[in-house]
């Protein structure tokens, strides 16, 4: 437990309702523990709504919890914020570059409120601007940049201080595939390098590509905590089977059907789809068929696939992360 | 200590440096003050012969009171020059770097400080065309009571701008509070033009004492107790504005 960099215990963080309507208070974090080792990627997985930004702001000392114990690289929060900050980068999800100035002045300002002198602060953000490939650029104001060099900017002014730990807020919402992997491979660059990083992300591929570990987040509360891979094991073993019919009255009827079927481990009706889990999905899926025509149930469309973290978290939560994006 | 001043000057330098790029901010704050001095200050000539007009000349009675309108109204449409800087994230980049509270503050305060502090300077000097020759001394001490007002309004105006963050909803209530704290100041007319129960509502307007405290100091009476009071009074509410400012950007959830 020694390498652990970040310790949060028992978090809670109560909003008080407020605006026009007086609504009431939304426990957005409702007691979570977790632990983040030196070096690794942690992730934080949920829907919007789910928690995750908040704890990574209280987690950047920009807001304070309702009640729990969290340590930064040994320094405690409630006391400790000056020192946190120290050890810290933060690149949140709408940037925070001044889009008035231009790349490098961004870099440059940065690097100063860190104590750095002028040279050094030039000298750290011309380093940084060739590394990301950022310097052809650079001397434009920061508007007139795309979403991807965008982010790659906001990457830059997190880093330039060189942090022990780096949080990133959702760091490729929005960009193309192209940008996306970009900052993707960045992330791993850094962190090979010694950096421990914690992102947030709705995207699951981004936590299946990147991260050691991944915390699903839901309604506030860490729902599971592992590597993608072993989550994808313990939560999800064999493989998945998802049908589709012509109304859900075939999918009342087939889940009655199936339910009592040895090789189906579990069933779960999500959206008009059912998800029927089984240990060999090749060997299953003609059953599946067979089974289902013999019952005078049509089929509508068929898939079957290996589980991914979306179906963990549908495991978990009983819905969609793609869907609950819309809730 | 010096790591305090150094991230204040940054912060500082930063927004100058955007405001020098876009100078439409200089003629738009000058454009109010001149069409006062050019449209309103003519009026005021035909009542300077009233009963109980306080001073010889139009300009000796206006030009005081228009630095004053001038520091009230720039500074307090201070805020919506961070409305962006918000929605940006950028205030927020801000906070996670370990620069003192206080710094962060300082930063944006003596922008808006610096701006007002130029187009008082500008406004005297076309007042000269008027015909309005203050006193040296006086109007050195003048500019230190708009600073100190500039400090405090545009720490209140930064302060609504966190809070409601939104250009529609800070300009109502920026024109809320303002506009009556100006018309009972006396910049444009006489209090003692006023009913009783105004002026003793004016009585309670620190920047009745300001606009007095110009006048004042333009004809050199600087050793006058309605100066040692504004500034005594605007000292106080620069530290108290200056605190609720940090404590509101310490907790703002952007």
């Amino acid at each position: 437990m020694d390498n652990d960099v970040i310790i949060v215990e028992q978090l809670r963080k109560i909003f008080s309702g407020g605006g026009k309507r007086k609504s009431k208070p939304v426990e957005a974090v409702s007691g979570i523990d977790f632990r983040v080792k030196e070096s690794e990627i942690f992730g934080l997985l949920g829907p919007n709504g789910a928690g995750k930004t908040t704890t990574m702001r209280i987690l950047c000392t920009l807001i304070t919890p309702t009640a729990g114990k969290v340590s930064v690289m040994g320094f405690d929060l409630s006391k400790n914020q000056t020192e946190i900050r120290n050890n810290i980068g933060y690149v949140s999800q709408k940037g925070g570059l001044e889009l008035r100035s231009t790349g490098r002045e961004n870099l440059i300002m940065q690097g100063r409120l860190y104590g750095m002198s002028a040279s050094d602060a030039e000298k750290k953000a011309d380093e940084l601007l060739i590394k990301l490939d950022l310097n052809s650029i650079s001397g434009r104001k920061a508007k007139t940049y795309s979403g991807g060099q965008r982010r790659l900017f906001d990457l830059a002014t997190g880093i330039i201080h060189k942090p022990r730990i780096l949080f990133l807020d959702e760091p490729t919402t929005g960009l193309d595939p192209g940008s996306r992997s970009h900052v993707w491979k960045e992330v791993k660059k850094l962190n090979s390098e010694g950096t421990t990083i914690i992102l947030t992300t709705h995207y699951l591929e981004e936590a299946d590509v990147l991260c050691g570990r991944v915390a699903i987040i839901n309604l506030g509360k860490i729902v599971e905590l592992d590597n993608p891979a072993q989550l994808k094991r313990k939560i999800i073993a064999g493989d998945i089977i998802s049908l589709t019919f012509d109304d859900d009255k075939a999918l009342v009827r087939a889940k009655d059907v199936l339910t009592k079927e040895i090789f189906v481990k579990e069933l779960q009706a999500v959206n008009s789809t059912m998800h029927i889990y089984v240990d060999e999905g090749d060997r299953a899926l003609p059953l599946v068929i067979q089974i289902l025509n013999n019952s005078d149930l049509h089929i509508q469309t068929v898939s079957l696939s290996r589980p991914t973290l979306d179906d963990v978290f549908l495991k978990l939560t009983g819905r969609k992360l793609i869907d609950s994006e819309n809730d | 200590m010096k790591e305090f001043f150094i991230s204040t000057y940054i912060i500082f330098k930063e927004g100058i440096r955007i405001l020098i790029r876009n100078p439409m901010w200089l003629f738009v704050g000058l454009f109010e003050p001149v069409v006062y001095l050019l449209l309103f200050m003519p009026f005021l000539k035909g009542v300077t012969s009233a009963p109980g007009f306080p001073a010889e000349s139009a300009t000796r009675f206006f030009v005081p009171g228009l630095i004053i309108m001038t520091a009230m109204f720039n500074s307090s449409y201070a805020g919506f020059g961070v409305l962006d800087l918000l929605e940006s994230g950028f205030i927020e980049r801000l906070r996670v770097t370990p620069v003192n509270r206080l710094s962060l503050a300082l930063g944006f305060v003596l922008q808006s400080v610096t701006v007002l502090f130029i187009q008082s300077i500008i406004v005297c000097l076309v007042s000269l065309f008027f015909g309005f020759i203050p006193n040296f001394t006086g109007i050195i001490f003048l500019f230190m009571l708009v600073i100190l007002m500039g400090t405090c309004l545009s720490s209140i105006s930064y302060t609504a701008a966190f809070i409601f963050k939104d250009g529609g909803v800070l300009a109502s209530v920026i024109n809320f509070v303002i506009l009556p704290l100006f018309l009972l100041s006396g910049t444009m007319l006489p209090l003692n033009f006023a009913s009783k129960s105004i002026q003793i509502i004016a009585m309670l307007n620190p920047f009745t004492y300001a606009v007095n405290s110009s006048r004042l100091l333009s004809d050199g009476d600087i050793y006058n107790s309605q100066v040692l009071i504004s500034f005594i009074v605007f000292i106080i509410l620069c530290t108290l504005t200056l605190q609720w400012f940090i404590k509101v950007m310490k907790e703002t959830v952007a």
